[in-house]
C-alpha cells in the first residue's frame, strides 16, 4: 500500500510534510521582514554562505542513519585546506595536484577513524571526537598559524563568482550532491543497506551486509568528501588559516538531525534532509537581513530543533499502533515500530 | 482526536514563535525611526575648532566630493550632520564589555550626528570568522552606507569586502584591521602600536624602582597580531640603555582564557623565583594573573601590570596587587570610528593622505598612511590612559 514510499515510512513523509510547512512559514516571515530577501542574489549568497556545511551534511545524512556519527568532519575540512595551502606555500607541487592530495588525506583521515570504528569496534562518537581534536591540530601544525594565500586566480574566481551564469561551482556541486546522495539512499541498494545497518547492525551481518566493509567506505567517502569541503571553503575565503572552519561540525549535525535523521540510526531521507537545510539557511539569512542578533539567531534555531524533537517524539507515541501496546523507552519503540513497517516495503 | 489536537497545538505554539520573533523585530525597526527624527541635530555647530592648516589639505584631496559637500560645514572641518546614512558596527563578536562600550561610542556620535543609530551587530565567539563574513555578505544585499568592521578573520574577511564595496559601501576598521588592507578605507586605530612598549616599558620601571627589577609576559595566545606587535614593540624598548635594567625572563601564553591565563601566572612564580612583575598586554590575562597572586597571598612579591579594563581591575589596583595599567577608551574608539565613517560615506572627506576632519568632542584628526602595515591608511587616536589607585575609580 506504500509502494512508493521507497524506504521510507509514513512517519517519515508525514515529517518531510511538517517540515516544508515550517519552511513556508519561514519564506513567509522573511518575505514579510526584508525587501531584500527575494532575489537572485540573495538566494545565491545564502547557500553560498554554508555550502560547504551543507555539502557534508548530505554524507553525514547517510552516517548518521548507518547509525554512526563523524564529529571530525569541520577538522578535516581544515586538514585538507591546509594541506592544499602548505603544498602550495613552500613546495612547487602543481595546485590541482595539490588539491587531489589534499582530499587523498582526508580519506585517509576517513579510513582510519573508520578502521577504528568498524574493526576495533570503538564507538565512533569516540573515534571521531579524538579525530575532531587530533585533525585540527594537524591543520594548525600545517599551517604554523599563518594565513597562507595568493592563490592561484583561477582558483579564488572558483569559490568567489558564478560558474554558470549566478551559480558558484560550490552550489552546482551541492545540487549534484543533493541529487546523487538523495537517488542513493533512497532508490538503491547501497542506501537501503545503510537503512539496514543503522536499524540493526546485527540482524544486517547475519543477512549477510558485510557491515565493517561497508562503514569504512562510509567514513572514507565522509573524510574525502569534508576535505574537498575545506578546499572549498578555502577558494571562498581566498586564504587559510589552521582554525578553517572550527566548529562546524555542530551546525552539519545539527541540520542532518532537523531533517528527521534519528541519531540512533535506520531512519531518515534525504528530502528532509533538504528541507531542513532550506530551512536553516533561510531562517538564517532571514533574521541576519533582519538585524536580528547572531546569539538570538542561534537561540531560534536550537528552539526550533528542540520544538521538532518533541514533535517528532509526540508522532511516534500517538501515531502508531504499536507503541500502544508496546510502553518501552521512546527510542526502542522507535524502531520496534519502524523495522516491521520498512520490511513491508521489501 | 486527541493526537491531532495535540499536532494543532504544537503547530500554533511554532507560529506564536514565529510570530514574536517577527514583533520583537517590528519594535526595533520602530525604534530606528523614533531615534531618526527625535535626535538632536544640533551639535555640529558647538565644538567649532579652529584647524586652518589641516582644513587646505582637506580641501585638495577633497576636489571629487565638492560638490556635494557643504561649504559652511568644509570651513571648519566639521561634518554637516543630518544626512542619510545607514551602517552596521561589526565586533569581533559580542558579549564582551569592550565591543559594547565601543556601541555606546558610536551611538553618542551618532546622536550628535543626528543621523540613523549604527546596527551593532556581531557574530557569536564561537563562529567569529564565518559570521562576520556572513554579516558582511548580508550588508551587501540590505545595501547599507558603510559596514565598520573590528576584523578577526584576517584575509579571509577581504572576498566578503570586495563584494560589499562593489556596492558602492565603505567599510572602516576599527581596533583590527584587514591586514593587506584591501578593500578597506580607513583603519581607526586605537594606539600607535610602537607606543605600547614604551608605556608597559614605563609601568614596568615605575613598579620594579629606579633599580629595575625582572619580570614576565603572560601574553593571549602565540599567533595573537596585535599583542606579537606589542610585545616586539616593548622587546625594542628593552633593548636601549635606558631600560638595560629591566630583565625580561620569560613570555608564556594563557590563550585569552581566564583559567589557563590563571594556571601560567602560577607557573612563572614557580619557575622563576626572583620574578617581581607578570606584564600581560591582554585584558583577560591581567585579570586573571592579578586574581592569581591575590589569591596565593603574593601581591607582596609579585605585582602585575599591562592592558586591562578599568571595571575589572579596580579590586585589584586599590589593593595594591595590580599599582598601575593602561588602556585606551573603547567608547572613543566608536565614537571617532562612527565620525571618519560617516565623513567618508556622505562624502564629506576622502579617504587619502592628509584628509582631516573634526570628530565631536574628541577634536581633529588626520587620515594618514599607516606606517605599521605595507599598504593602508589610519587614523591614530591615542593616546593610552595609565590607570592607578588614585584614577582608576
Amino acid at each position: 500500500m506504500t509502494g512508493t514510499l521507497g524506504f521510507l515510512t509514513r512517519e517519515d513523509r508525514r515529517w518531510e510534510l511538517l517540515l516544508f510547512g515550517i519552511l513556508v512559514l519561514t519564506v513567509i516571515f522573511n518575505v514579510t521582514q526584508s525587501t531584500n530577501y527575494v532575489g537572485v542574489n540573495n538566494f545565491v549568497n545564502l547557500f553560498e554562505l554554508s555550502i560547504e556545511k551543507i555539502i557534508i551534511a548530505v554524507v553525514m545524512a547517510f552516517v548518521i542513519i548507518s547509525g554512526e556519527i563523524d564529529l571530525s568532519v569541520a577538522s578535516v575540512m581544515g586538514v585538507g585546506a591546509c594541506v592544499v595551502a602548505a603544498l602550495h606555500d613552500s613546495t612547487s607541487v602543481p595546485f590541482l595536484l595539490a588539491i587531489i592530495i589534499a582530499i587523498g588525506v582526508g580519506g585517509l583521515a576517513g579510513f582510519i577513524q573508520g578502521w577504528c570504528t568498524a574493526k576495533l569496534g570503538v564507538p565512533s562518537l569516540v573515534v571521531t571526537l579524538a579525530g575532531l581534536i587530533g585533525f585540527r591540530g594537524l591543520a594548525r601544525i600545517l599551517v604554523e598559524d599563518r594565513s597562507i594565500g595568493d592563490f592561484p586566480s583561477w582558483f579564488d574566481s572558483l569559490g568567489q563568482s558564478g560558474l554558470i551564469g549566478p551559480l558558484p561551482f560550490s552550489v552546482i556541486v551541492f545540487a549534484a550532491a543533493i541529487s546523487f546522495g538523495g537517488v542513493l539512499l533512497g532508490r538503491t541498494g547501497l542506501g537501503r543497506r545503510a537503512y539496514v545497518i543503522g536499524d540493526n547492525a546485527e540482524m544486517a551481518r547475519f543477512s549477510g551486509v558485510d557491515v565493517v566493509d561497508y562503514k569504512i567506505r562510509l567514513f572514507v567517502v565522509s573524510g574525502a568528501v569534508a576535505a574537498f569541503a575545506g578546499v572549498l571553503f578555502a577558494a571562498r575565503l581566498g586564504s587559510v588559516r589552521g582554525d578553517l572552519a572550527s566548529g562546524f561540525e555542530l551546525d552539519i549535525i545539527t541540520m542532518v538531525l532537523l531533517g528527521g535523521v534519528s541519531i540512533f540510526g535506520g531512519t531518515g531521507s534525504m528530502v528532509g534532509v533538504f528541507i531542513s537545510i532550506l530551512i536553516v539557511l533561510n531562517l538564517r539569512n532571514g533574521l541576519g537581513l533582519a538585524n536580528v542578533e547572531a546569539n538570538t539567531q542561534t537561540g531560534i534555531i536550537g528552539v526550533i530543533l528542540i520544538a521538532s524533537v518533541v514533535l517528532r517524539n509526540t508522532f511516534d507515541r500517538f501515531e502508531t499502533p504499536a507503541a500502544e501496546t508496546d510502553p518501552v523507552l521512546p527510542n526502542e519503540k522507535t524502531s520496534a515500530n519502524q523495522t516491521p513497517t520498512r520490511r513491508e516495503h521489501e | 482526536m486527541i493526537k491531532y489536537k495535540k499536532l494543532l497545538a504544537l503547530i500554533a505554539a511554532l507560529a506564536m514563535l514565529a510570530a514574536a520573533c517577527g514583533s520583537g523585530d517590528d519594535d526595533a525597526g520602530d525604534d530606528t525611526v523614533e531615534d531618526e527624527t527625535t535626535e538632536e541635530t544640533t551639535d555640529a555647530g558647538s565644538d567649532a575648532e579652529d584647524d586652518s592648516m589641516e582644513e587646505d589639505d582637506a580641501m585638495e584631496d577633497d576636489s571629487m566630493e565638492e560638490d556635494d559637500a557643504d561649504s559652511g560645514a568644509m570651513a571648519d572641518g566639521e561634518f554637516e550632520a543630518g544626512l542619510d546614512f545607514n551602517a552596521i558596527l561589526l565586533p569581533k563578536f559580542t558579549g564582551i564589555a569592550v565591543f559594547d562600550q565601543a556601541n555606546e561610542g558610536a551611538l553618542e556620535a551618532a546622536g550628535e550626528l543626528g543621523t540613523t543609530e549604527a546596527e551593532f551587530l556581531g557574530p557569536t565567539a564561537d563562529n567569529s570568522v564565518a559570521g562576520q563574513i556572513e554579516i558582511v555578505t548580508n550588508a551587501a544585499t540590505q545595501g547599507v552606507d558603510a559596514v565598520m568592521i573590528s576584523n578577526n578573520a584576517g584575509d579571509q574577511i577581504e572576498p566578503a569586502v570586495a563584494d560589499l564595496v562593489d556596492t558602492g559601501a565603505v567599510v572602516v576598521t576599527w581596533d583590527s584591521p584587514i591586514p593587506s588592507s584591501n578593500g578597506e578605507s580607513v583603519f581607526v586605530a586605537q594606539v600607535d602600536f610602537d607606543e605600547t612598549g614604551k608605556v608597559m616599558a614605563d609601568m614596568a620601571r615605575s613598579i620594579l624602582g629606579d633599580d629595575g627589577g625582572s619580570f614576565a609576559i603572560l601574553s593571549a595566545s602565540p599567533d595573537a597580531s596585535n599583542q606579537n606587535a606589542w610585545i616586539g614593540a616593548l622587546e625594542e624598548v628593552l633593548a636601549t640603555d635606558e631600560y638595560a635594567d629591566l630583565v625580561l625572563l620569560d613570555t608564556v601564553y594563557g590563550n585569552d582564557e581566564s583559567e589557563e591565563s590563571y594556571n601560567q601566572a602560577l607557573a612563572l612564580v614557580d619557575q622563576h623565583p626572583d620574578m617581581e612583575l607578570i606584564m600581560s598586554p591582554t585584558t583577560v590575562g591581567i585579570a586573571a594573573a592579578a586574581k592569581a597572586m591575590q589569591d596565593e597571598d603574593l601581591c607582596d612579591d609579585v605585582k602585575v601590570s599591562g592592558l586591562g579594563l578599568p571595571d575589572e581591575m579596580r579590586a585589584y589596583t586599590q589593593s595594591g596587587c595590580a599599582p598601575e595599567f593602561a588602556l585606551w577608551s573603547f567608547v572613543d574608539l566608536g565614537y571617532l570610528t562612527y565620525y571618519v565613517t560617516y565623513g567618508l560615506a556622505t562624502g564629506q572627506i576622502e579617504a587619502a593622505d592628509g584628509a582631516s576632519f573634526s570628530a565631536g568632542r574628541m577634536g581633529d584628526y588626520t587620515i594618514e598612511t599607516d606606517p605599521t602595515r605595507d599598504a593602508g591608511l589610519r587614523v591614530l587616536m591615542g593616546p593610552f590612559t595609565v590607570y592607578n589607585a588614585d584614577n582608576v575609580g
